[in-house]
């Protein structure tokens, strides 16, 4: 066996069970201790206000940072939750048509996504999820068609022109936090520096490996390298902020709207 | 020339003095402080201290942010989870300074630990403002001023006051009790009556604070004659309970705090009253209504609210008679009173019922612009400082740990002259005459902002605005 196919077995079939045991450890450490430091408080009565007003909060408590940061910090809201969340990584994990393969493999209802016509392909001049691209055919055929409902939008919604906009979002934050780390802004940590290499690392490796049209070997080096970065990050999550996407964001979200708004009444 | 100080006060001045410490650093306060910030962590502030991001999607919420970059929340933030990241994570413990766990080491570390915990007025703005509802004002009120205040570093004149309200020793002190018998006499002579004090069994516990009485009599005797007006079965007590409750808080003495809520808590009860009726809108209220009960593990026997959330009330029941007012007048939304204490439309209802010329702010309900003074600020300023020194028969320079302290006042209030000043602008904007809200520190913040930007408004208490035009029947 071969270096690249070493490589490419040990991130496609066995780091992955690795990785997925440090992420569930991180999991059980990080929600053990918030369990280790709970204690029912005796709270107040609520204020009484009505369900239409805790339906409107809801929504606002979600939506209000993002209205805030496009007013008062365009530049992180361009490159921070346009390019590199809501156009970039977000689609590109969760929509892409290798990717849908990928999450189907593991969890086979997520093949709803493709039924439903809401995959988006590699490319946007081409649906084709190409013979080059390692993934089992999923139909008789040795490949597979990413038929969607997006019609003219996949002229955006594609692996490539998403890929490039999350690399200028992280490129984008990168820079940010280079100038911050210039001006001694302590929300700079080294913790960032792990997580944007990771990230990097993983748009970059899945980005050539996409577009490689060359020798299989190399091909399959370029698509191991992506694994394993994905495989790397999926162990780092729970340590790092990417935290955030599994929990912090949810919990931090809901319990604020919680205590301020259903509590409180604001 | 001040007069004689009375032995209480040169007794608590004393004990004030034994811990207040400006210079030097002292290991083992530090170490005490350091283990006080770790009991203080629970689960939500763990969240705050693990899930930020560090993304700074919160610095432009807060007022000393534009003092200075490096007040904005996450900055002043960081310094709390330094600490926890240094006794509580294993990454911290290993790595030290390397993954940011840090703990104050020197004179020089002190020093910056006292300046950012009184850059936060605990607006609340970063909270709403963050992407992921971290409450930065926790992290930097809550817990990084138990170090600052542990290891010495507590603004004298706020630790006095603390100390006075614990023993209740202002009661002995003329000076500062004359606001309030005076307040007392004219509210009889407004309403033409004596008032109901002490009474048992009312309705209504209508509680002023010592601090209600000096900074708006009018308020006070606002309330008195809206509660007359609309026949109200009311109390309200013949001594002052507290100056400004629990100001303990304010400098992070959480057991001055505690004793202060049990006493005002059985003293009500004891009263029989149903409500508990509250002037000052600042963070009196969000402790009275929301965080008294976590702290003494029990619920009260009787409802807080704000003399807002009431006047409301009697408003739409027609019990409260109002001559309309067409001055053009605003709300301020004090951020403990809103943000903090969740009484965002109840000022906007009851304004627009009873000012014709309402005009709102941009900015306001949880999005409002805080004034700068919170957290302790609005009362250190010099000059502040030498009215207080004056009521209690002292020196200013005995309300100073020295000149260190002296020059951290001072710089202190520039800086919330700075702060202040986006407050102004917005005031200016809407063309009000009069701002009316409901805290002490923002009606001294905006008078004070006010006068500093040629801005010429009239600041008061919504209770003194409302007394001033309801019709009462004699
Ligand atoms: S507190 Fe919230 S908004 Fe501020 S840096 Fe942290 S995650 Fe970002
Ligand atoms: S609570 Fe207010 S003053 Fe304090 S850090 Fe947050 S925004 Fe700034």
């Amino acid at each position: 066996m071969g270096l690249s196919e070493a490589l490419y077995n040990f991130a496609v079939y066995q780091f992955f069970w690795i990785a997925l045991a440090l992420f569930a450890f991180g999991v059980v450490y990080r929600i053990g201790r918030m369990f280790a430091l709970w204690k029912r408080p005796v709270k107040a009565p609520r204020r009484a206000r009505g369900g239409g007003y805790l339906v409107k909060t809801f929504i606002e408590t979600f939506l209000d940072p993002i209205i805030f940061s496009l007013k008062k910090k365009p530049h992180d809201f361009t490159f921070g939750l346009l390019l590199l969340h809501l156009f970039g990584v977000l689609p590109i994990i969760f929509l892409m048509g290798e990717h849908v393969i990928v999450w189907s493999y593991y969890f086979p209802p997520y093949w709803l996504v493709a039924k439903w016509g809401l995959w988006i392909p590699e490319s946007m001049i081409s649906g084709t999820l190409t013979v080059t691209t390692p993934v089992p055919p999923v139909g008789e055929m040795s490949y597979k068609f990413v038929s969607n409902i997006w019609g003219p939008l996949n002229i955006i919604l594609n692996g490539d022109v998403l890929a490039i906009l999350a690399l200028i979002g992280v490129g984008g934050k990168i820079g940010m936090k280079l100038l911050e780390a210039a001006k001694r802004e302590k929300n700079v940590r080294l913790g960032d520096i792990i997580d944007y290499t990771l990230l990097l690392g993983i748009l970059l490796a899945g980005y050539l490996a996409a577009r490689f049209r060359g020798d299989v070997i190399i091909y399959r080096e370029l698509l191991a390298l992506h694994v394993l970065f994905a495989e790397l990050l999926l162990a780092w999550l729970p340590f790092s902020k990417y935290w955030h996407f599994v929990f912090g964001y949810w919990y931090g979200k809901i319990h604020e709207w919680w205590d301020t708004r259903y509590q409180r009444g604001a | 020339m001040a007069s004689r100080p009375s032995p209480v006060v040169e007794e608590i001045l004393k004990t004030v003095k034994q811990r207040v410490k400006w210079s030097g650093y002292d290991k083992q306060a530090v170490e005490k402080a350091v283990s006080k910030f770790v009991a203080a962590i629970d689960v939500v502030r763990l969240h705050y201290l693990e899930n930020c991001v560090g993304c700074a999607a919160c610095a432009p919420a807060c007022p000393y942010y534009y003092v200075d970059e490096h007040y904005s929340p996450v900055n002043k933030a960081e310094y709390s989870r330094g600490v926890y990241r240094k006794k509580l994570t294993f990454a911290g413990r290993i790595l030290g300074p390397l993954v940011g766990a840090w703990i104050p080491k020197n004179e020089k570390d002190l020093d910056r630990v006292v300046e950012l915990v009184y850059r936060c007025t605990n607006c609340g703005h970063c909270y709403y403002a963050c992407p992921f509802g971290i409450d930065s004002g926790s992290l930097v009120q809550g817990l990084l001023k138990i170090i600052a205040t542990y290891s010495g570093r507590a603004p004298t004149i706020i630790d006095v006051f603390a100390e006075l309200e614990y023993r209740e020793a202002y009661l002995e002190i003329e000076g500062l009790m004359m606001p309030w018998n005076m307040v007392l006499k004219k509210a009889e002579e407004a309403i033409g009556k004596s008032l109901p004090l002490d009474k048992k069994g009312a309705e209504v516990l209508l509680l002023p604070w010592l601090t209600d009485a000096m900074f708006y009599p009018g308020g006070v005797i606002g309330a008195i004659k809206a509660f007359e007006a609309a026949g109200l079965d009311y109390t309200l007590p013949s001594r002052p309970w507290a100056v400004r409750p629990p100001i303990g808080v304010v400098v992070g003495r959480m057991e001055l705090a505690k004793a202060t809520l049990e006493r005002i808590v059985r003293r009500a009860e004891e009263l029989g009253v149903k409500r508990v009726v509250l002037l000052d809108g600042g963070f009196p209220y969000p402790w009275m209504r929301w965080e008294m009960p976590k702290l003494l593990g029990r619920r009260p026997n009787f409802q807080v609210v704000h003399f807002v959330e009431i006047a409301l009330e009697l408003v739409k029941q027609g019990r409260l008679p109002i001559e309309p007012d067409d001055t053009p007048v605003t709300w301020h939304d004090p951020c403990q009173l809103g943000r903090r204490g969740g009484v965002t439309e109840e000022p906007y209802e009851l304004l627009r019922r009873v000012a014709r010329n309402f005009r709102p702010l941009k900015h306001r309900g949880v999005h409002s612009i805080c004034c700068g003074g919170g957290g302790g600020i609005g009362c250190m300023n010099p000059e502040m400082i030498a009215e207080m020194a004056k009521l209690m028969g002292l020196e200013p320079d005995a309300l100073y740990d020295g000149e260190k302290e002296k020059k951290f006042i001072e710089e202190t209030t520039k800086a919330w002259s700075i702060a202040v000043k986006r407050k102004i602008d917005e005031i200016r904007e809407s063309g009000a005459k009069i701002v009316v809200t409901a805290c002490p520190v923002c009606i001294h913040s905006i008078s004070g902002g006010a006068k500093l930007y040629n801005l010429p408004v009239d600041v008061k208490h919504i209770a003194e605005y409302i007394g001033e035009r309801v019709k009462l029947k004699r």
